[in-house]
């Protein structure tokens, strides 16, 4: 069902005239195409706070085609822009401290907060997100950075790091019916170069739906390089459940960006994958992830014809939702195997062959109910949080080979699922997001892509909400 | 290994013996009524006149255009037909926009170090005036039936009739200098260029004033003498190129009022005019020379073409061409006696060289950790360039290897490096070196 808020103009126009106590949604900003050279072309970044980053902002923005303005008392800080601005001419401007002229307005804002020391130190972030936060762009950015509290060696540190998540997911939630979003990102020490990529994707359109997240970029996975385009070139990815919804969406994307697509679904499918993976230009692989053979045969099927894989979608998924007290035997069985069971029976069988190749990526579809807990999904919760706790053990394991491991949780997606609900809870599902609405199946595909990358080789053992900043399961 | 005949596939060097242009033309204006091939025709009969070339000894004319004729769009070989030249000289035409001439130039040397020719005319000649207006494709596709089809009933003449409203969607489109990746007016990416890379208007003003003042020395004193030749027009002949200004002042370019865009800098005053020209060059394998009795103008070291993306700078191109060009030739700017760049705009000529001298650039954009180099005004453009000159597009990359050539020959300097940008994100250079 399509969403009358966002869709139907004239209820717009309607709601807006009449002056209802209705919250109309503001479309979002999302990516048409592959993944470009620039992709913030133009855009007016307002850099704030005083941290340690600021040699890789300065080159990761001006890279890719971003204007930007700098916040500081004299043109010193403008030192690290200057090389790259002349590189790239994108030359800096210098902003002064509390002063937001009148007129202009920004695209996104970029704090690093990777300096602040002590809780009076967060006031730094008022100081320069305050006087800026009205004059963000519709699908406007916020992100900031920060060091992570758990490395911290003063409790009085790690509070006010820690503090950080806490402003951002606040901030998520005021701009998100302006369509703008706000995610947070914790750079360990020594891993500041990798964060170009993730802010690339955070600052770009293709985060559309990722709103109120904290990024943890950490130097536990090896592996350094990171193509800005095509970055999946010669890459073959093996995505499940990719007949329709977010497999169909993530498997189109994944092949946009260069990736030879593996679409696996049920031969019952076999129709609406076969036309998927024909119109990628991948191959169709038909089983049922919980035949026993299943594992054998598909790690069969990698070897055979690509020699291995790199990276793996586990995307398949059912719901058979009913309380507790009321459930059948069979509906926890079906949830659990194959939400779970088939993901690590999977994974073991590619592992132990070793198919997975060196810089791989395995990404595993958990769920925000699955965090958060949900009435009548018992079993899919399990499942679900199972994912969560697999990803986090499996990372550790597999990061010396350049393996990262990571879940999606997404929230309210308009999918086939979300259809089915009744119209009245659906309704209410879609306006507890930050952004007031549902997201789309290709907002989760670029999430899964973006981590498909080698370029968010900082992130692994994490799960990865897209939910639009959803209230529940935070 | 079987002997190799004719000298195919053997490695001669690829020297420059002559060069004419015909005088560079307002568009609109003296050679309204002289299309691309005509030009081509001025210009080529020149070269064959003033270097004695025995005809027989030509192998093949390589061309370029950017507007085509487009009832003969392979100009070259009806230059050879409309000359009479031996029916053996064969001829092909090339194109790469802006830096199209010098296309020619280094297909013919490709040619010659190759071993497939010995003697080789290339060159370029554009006719802005002559740009063909036409028909947009809805008017083309709803006539056809009429032009090519069986005979037709009124009632045709009525459907077809009633396919061509609205009038707007049939009426010939105006050609314009736009992107058509991006439909930006090249204009428009120069004054983007001038704002990203701060370039005032005073620079760009100051740099079209001296482009003036030394085209306009330059012809005052004879130095293009050897290389313009003069040409017949139904209204009489044309001399001498009349675009240039030598009693143009910084005061009188300040005056003018930015084109593209309100609050612009870029103006008529600091940008190339469309002109219609041609240019010449006789290109030669250095052994024919020596063995025609030719003293070489020149040789032609290294060259390079790159491709920028151009929704980015556009015209930034030759930044990146030219150290490749240079390293090819296994030198450094500042070892290159005089620097040749081709002028669309101010703004790009300045932005270029900035990025030239600019650290940063090299880091980020060559991956190298010094800045290829400052240019000196007193080697750069020393006979003023497109601004002051013109830009008939094709033909303007052999006015400079000819220009650059001569120069080499008459100083006995050593070498010259060219840097031309054209639509499309292109960029081209070329190093010209002395023959000893």
């Amino acid at each position: 069902m399509s969403d009358l808020l966002l869709e139907n103009e004239q209820a717009r126009r309607l709601i807006k005239t009449l002056g209802l106590p209705i919250p109309v949604p503001e479309r979002l900003a999302r990516a048409t195409g592959p993944y470009e050279e620039r992709p913030l072309e133009d855009k007016r970044v307002l850099v704030g706070g005083r941290g340690e980053l600021q040699d890789a902002l300065a080159h990761t923005l001006t890279k890719a085609g971003a204007n930007p303005w700098v916040i500081g008392e004299t043109d010193s800080i403008l030192q690290p822009y200057l090389a790259p601005g002349e590189a790239w001419a994108r030359p800096p401007t210098r902003v002064s401290p509390g002063d937001a002229p009148e007129g202009e307005r920004i695209d996104a804002i970029v704090f690093d907060g990777t300096g602040l020391q002590s809780p009076g130190d967060l006031r730094e972030l008022y100081d320069v997100i305050h006087p800026w936060i009205r004059r963000l762009n519709r699908s406007g950015r916020v992100v900031v950075i920060g060091r992570p509290a758990s490395d911290a060696k003063k409790a009085g540190r790690a509070a006010t790091r820690a503090g950080l998540e806490g402003f951002t997911r606040s901030v998520a939630k005021e701009i998100g019916g302006n369509g703008s979003t706000a995610n947070s990102v914790f750079v360990q020490e020594g891993a500041e170069g990798r964060l170009g990529p993730v802010l690339r994707f955070l600052l770009s359109p293709r985060s559309a739906f990722v709103s109120c997240q904290p990024f943890h970029i950490t130097k536990l996975a090896s592996g350094d390089d990171a193509p800005d385009t095509q970055p999946l070139e010669g890459k073959v990815a093996l995505v499940t459940g990719a007949a329709r919804g977010i497999g169909e969406a993530t498997a189109e994307l994944m092949a946009a960006e260069g990736a030879h697509v593996v679409c696996l679904d049920r031969p019952a499918d076999d129709g609406p994958c076969s036309e998927v993976a024909r119109r990628i230009g991948g191959s169709a692989l038909l089983v049922d992830i919980t035949d026993e053979d299943a594992p054998a045969r598909i790690a069969g099927e990698l070897r055979e014809e690509f020699g291995g894989v790199d990276i793996v979608v586990h995307n398949a998924g059912v719901t058979r939702d009913k309380t507790l007290a009321r459930m059948a035997p069979e509906a926890w069985e079906m949830a659990v195997d194959i939400n779970l069971g088939a993901v690590v029976r999977i994974t073991d069988r590619l592992l132990s062959e070793n198919l997975l190749r060196t810089g791989g990526r395995i990404i595993c579809l958990s769920s925000v109910s699955g965090i958060a807990g949900n009435r009548g999904q018992t079993n899919y919760s399990a499942s679900k949080a199972g994912i969560v706790g697999f990803v986090e053990a499996l990372a550790q394991q597999l990061a010396k080979r350049g393996v990262t491991v990571n879940a999606i949780a997404p929230g309210f997606i308009e999918t086939r699922l979300t259809s089915a609900m009744p119209v009245a809870i659906r309704e209410a599902a879609r306006r507890l997001s930050a952004v007031a609405q549902g997201g789309k199946p290709e907002d989760v595909g670029q999430t899964i892509t973006f981590l498909a990358t080698p370029g968010a080789v900082g992130l692994t053992g994490q799960t990865v909400r897209v939910c639009g900043g959803a209230l529940v399961g935070a | 290994m079987a002997k190799k005949k004719n000298g195919w596939g053997k490695r001669q060097r690829a020297v420059i013996v002559h060069g004419v242009r015909t005088p560079f033309v307002k568009a609109f204006g003296q050679f309204l009524k002289l299309d691309s091939i005509d030009l081509a025709d001025a210009a080529v009969k020149a070269l064959l006149d003033r270097s004695e070339i025995p005809h027989e000894d030509i192998d093949s004319i390589v061309w370029g255009g950017v507007i085509f004729p487009s009832l003969a769009p392979n100009i070259a070989r009806e230059v050879a037909l409309d000359l009479r030249l031996p029916p053996s000289v064969e001829g092909m035409t090339c194109t790469r926009a802006c830096a199209t001439g010098l296309q020619a130039v280094t297909l013919a040397a490709a040619a010659i170090e190759r071993g497939e020719a010995d003697v080789i005319i290339a060159g370029g000649s554009d006719s802005t005036s002559n740009a063909p207006l036409n028909l947009p494709q809805k008017a083309v596709h709803a006539l056809a039936p009429l032009a090519f089809g069986k005979a037709a009933s009124p009632s045709d003449y009525l459907q077809v009739l009633a396919q061509m409203m609205p009038i707007a969607e049939i009426l010939p489109k105006m050609p314009k200098i736009a992107e058509r990746t991006t439909g930006q007016v090249m204009g428009e990416s120069a004054e983007e260029m001038a704002r990203r890379n701060e370039i005032t208007r005073e620079a760009q003003d100051h740099f079209a004033e001296r482009s003036h003042h030394r085209a306009a020395a330059a012809i005052s004193s004879g130095r293009f003498d050897d290389e313009v030749t003069s040409v017949e027009t139904s209204d009489g002949a044309v001399y001498t190129d009349n675009i240039v200004r030598g009693d143009t002042s910084f005061e009188k370019l300040s005056k003018l009022r930015p084109v593209f865009a309100s609050d612009g800098t870029v103006t008529a005053g600091n940008a190339s005019p469309l002109t219609d020209g041609a240019a010449a060059v006789l290109v030669m394998s250095e052994n024919k020379a020596k063995a025609l009795g030719y003293k070489p103008l020149a040789a032609i070291r290294s060259w390079a073409y790159v491709g920028v993306d151009p929704a980015d700078q556009l015209l930034i191109g030759p930044a990146l061409a030219m150290p490749k060009a240079l390293d090819r030739a296994g030198m450094q700017l500042k070892d290159a006696s005089f620097v040749d760049m081709h002028e669309a705009f101010a703004a790009q000529v300045l932005s270029v060289t900035k990025a030239l001298a600019s650290k940063g650039f090299a880091q980020g954009r060559l991956g190298r950790s010094k800045a290829v180099g400052e240019i000196d005004e007193d080697t750069f453009n020393i006979h003023g360039g497109s601004i002051s000159i013109g830009h008939p597009f094709a033909a303007t990359g052999a006015r400079m290897v000819t220009t650059m050539a001569n120069e080499l020959a008459r100083t006995g300097q050593e070498t010259a490096i060219l840097g031309i940008c054209a639509a499309g994100g292109l960029g081209a250079a070329a190093v010209l070196e002395a023959v000893a």
